[in-house]
């Protein structure tokens, strides 16, 4: 589908879009802009954006999570998709884990390990597509930064492994459903559209094969503790999704927590809302 | 690595090129323009100006926020009416009597299953009638279930959906392509939402998004019910997703000779689902990556496992007018009521 444009006359191929802000370049960026021609950037999509007011990044690509450069600028797309990258990160890393361990075949059955399967690849998509979509604003990867005393005790029962995928998935679907309103581009707030419906699929399917405790098994993929009085989803602002990772401890020394927002989204973005969540999705 | 060298704003985009121009006339002929926008061009900044206008271009009046949340409500009030006949519950006692045949094969897990998610369209009808629409000033349409006709048939009760009042496995089928079709409608309006410092949009919105989870998870559900009555149809995932585009994403394997009608219905509804390139917007150029053939997908398998997996992690939209040509057979054409 991606169409190469490269050596057409009609494109103008740029490393990044710092490019654009130099004479030379933002001229033939005109020109090829006013000929209705296409503009080819290379590789990252998002690096683009640090020179544009309101858009800015911040967090240099290479540095550990522990070393607490790790930061959330919301005030920007970008910032969103950062966090949604460190999420789609955890959740890949945490299926992937899953998959590959030793009771995997013990703890779950043919169906059960069609699912788990399904949202490790999936998740893994999620989490390349985010990479490559932030280009050079991507999350450090964050499988080294994974406190693996508590991934082992998570991986040691069937309960651990659904009762942390359960609470993985809600995340997932809660930080979206209360980051949307901050997303300034209708074009990326689809994106998340897209990801979102994904990530409540297998939030019902978790809870459907694994209800929690008080849960009716029939119910439960969209139960009463987790569909509001108007029919509505669990929802989080992005600091409270963020403790919530905090609290599983399955990140090391709390490298992940609303203390790595470093601006919050500000009130022309949207208006924090009400948090909705339950103590176990 | 991966180089991608998707062209930047190009036929993928006309909507944005359309409200640039849209707004280039404006701003010639003196309208306000909002002081980033002015900055840019004081700057004779390309990017800030660009960015700037695009957020500026798809900043929605109210009447179109009115317009999504009254589509949003014609569309719950539909899903509304199909569970409360399937359940028996319907005001309209000829509904309830169409579906009495479907209704005494469903087991009682089936049932409490279906009550949850009558129960959520209703809160969704509620909700919108009594709350959303107001806030922007608009009264929700009358509709009633007389207004519907769940066999697609257009009023005539005998639509190519109609063995859905008789077979469980129909029946199941259509709750599923009802509960796909209003996760992709939700999807395909949010952007109409959008827009960032009007706090009753973001009511909207973000109502519009928790909604729009819960629709998945009950498509999700009813696809692991079908999977369970038909275990070989590996179609029907147990991760509750919907695997592939067109007709075969259905999962309607196990409906023997189904009529063209419910194929093409099925084809419509389930359109498009294999796409698997997206775009994303940075604030200067919007990109197009394909997540089929991104690198670090190996641990997933062979090329087409990764473009399987690539296709399920996105669900996608279905504009209005794809909606509504879906829908359009199953409203009364006869009920004085036309489609937005």
């Amino acid at each position: 589908m991606a169409k190469n444009t490269q050596n057409s006359a009609d494109a103008l191929v740029v490393a990044d879009a710092d490019e654009l802000m130099r004479p030379t370049t933002r001229r033939n960026f005109v020109r090829v802009m006013g000929a209705g021609g296409a503009v080819v950037l290379l590789p990252g999509v998002f690096s683009a954006c640090s020179m544009t007011p309101g858009m800015g990044a911040t967090g240099t690509g290479a540095t550990a999570m522990d070393g607490g450069a790790l930061t959330f600028d919301l005030r920007s797309d970008i910032g969103i998709f950062r966090l949604v990258h460190t999420l789609e990160q955890l959740e890949a890393a945490f299926y992937t884990a899953v998959v590959g361990s030793a009771s995997f075949g013990t703890f779950f059955n043919a169906g059960e390990r069609e699912l788990f399967t399904d949202l490790r690849n999936v998740e893994i998509v999620h989490r390349e597509f985010v990479r490559t979509a932030l280009g050079s604003q991507a999350v450090p990867d964050v499988t080294g930064s994974i406190n693996t005393t508590t991934l082992n005790a998570i991986l040691s029962s069937r309960d651990g492994i659904l009762g942390a995928a359960r609470l993985f998935e809600h995340l997932g679907v809660s930080g979206l459903n209360g980051a949307g309103k901050y997303l300034q581009d209708a074009r990326n707030l689809l994106l998340a559209g897209k990801f979102v419906s994904v990530e409540a699929r297998h939030a019902a399917a978790l809870r459907d094969l694994a209800p929690p405790s008080g849960q009716s098994a029939n119910t439960a993929f969209a139960g009463d503790d987790i569909i509001d009085m108007n029919g509505m989803d669990v929802k989080l602002e992005a600091g409270a999704a963020l403790d919530r990772v905090a609290a599983t401890n399955l990140v090391r020394n709390g490298a992940v927590s609303s203390r790595n927002i470093s601006n919050a989204p500000t009130a022309t973005q949207g208006k924090a809302s009400a948090n909705f969540f339950p103590t176990t999705p | 690595m991966t180089i991608s060298h998707q062209p930047i704003l190009d036929g993928v985009d006309p909507e944005i090129m359309d409200t640039l121009v849209t707004r280039r006339d404006a701003i010639r002929r003196g309208a306000s323009v909002s002081s980033t926008v002015a900055a840019g061009l004081a700057m004779g900044s390309v990017p800030v100006m660009m960015a700037a206008l695009s957020k500026d271009a798809y900043a929605q009046a109210p009447s179109a926020i009115l317009d999504v949340l009254q589509f949003a409500f014609i569309l719950e009030s539909l899903e509304n009416e199909f569970y409360k006949a399937v359940l028996g519950t319907s005001t309209n006692s000829a509904q309830n009597a169409a579906f009495a045949g479907v209704r005494a094969q469903i087991s009682a897990s089936a049932q409490q299953v279906f009550r949850q998610i009558q129960k959520h369209e209703q809160q969704h009808t509620d909700f919108l009638r009594g709350t959303a629409i107001p806030l922007f000033g608009g009264r929700a349409p009358s509709w009633t279930a007389n207004d519907f006709d769940f066999t697609g048939g257009s009023g005539s009760g005998n639509g190519p959906f109609l063995q859905a009042t008789t077979q469980l496995d129909h029946l199941l089928l259509v709750a599923q392509a009802v509960e796909d079709t209003g996760v992709r409608a939700y999807k395909g309006q949010a952007g109409r939402l959008l827009v960032n410092g009007d706090d009753r949009a973001d009511v909207a919105l973000e109502s519009a998004l928790r909604i729009h989870s819960v629709e998945a998870r009950h498509a999700a559900k009813i696809r692991r019910l079908r999977r369970s009555m038909n275990m070989n149809d590996t179609t029907l995932r147990f991760s509750g997703y919907v695997m592939g585009g067109g007709v075969a994403a259905a999962g309607a394997g196990n409906i023997a000779n189904p009529p063209a009608g419910a194929v093409a219905a099925l084809g419509l509804i389930y359109g498009g689902e294999d796409n698997t390139v997206h775009t994303v917007f940075n604030g200067t150029a919007a990109v197009n990556l394909d997540a089929a053939t991104l690198s670090g997908l190996d641990v997933i398998g062979d090329a087409n496992a990764r473009r399987q997996a690539a296709m399920m992690a996105f669900d996608e939209p279905l504009s209005k007018e794809q909606v509504v040509a879906i829908v359009r057979g199953f409203i009364r054409s006869d009920s004085g009521h036309a489609l937005p």
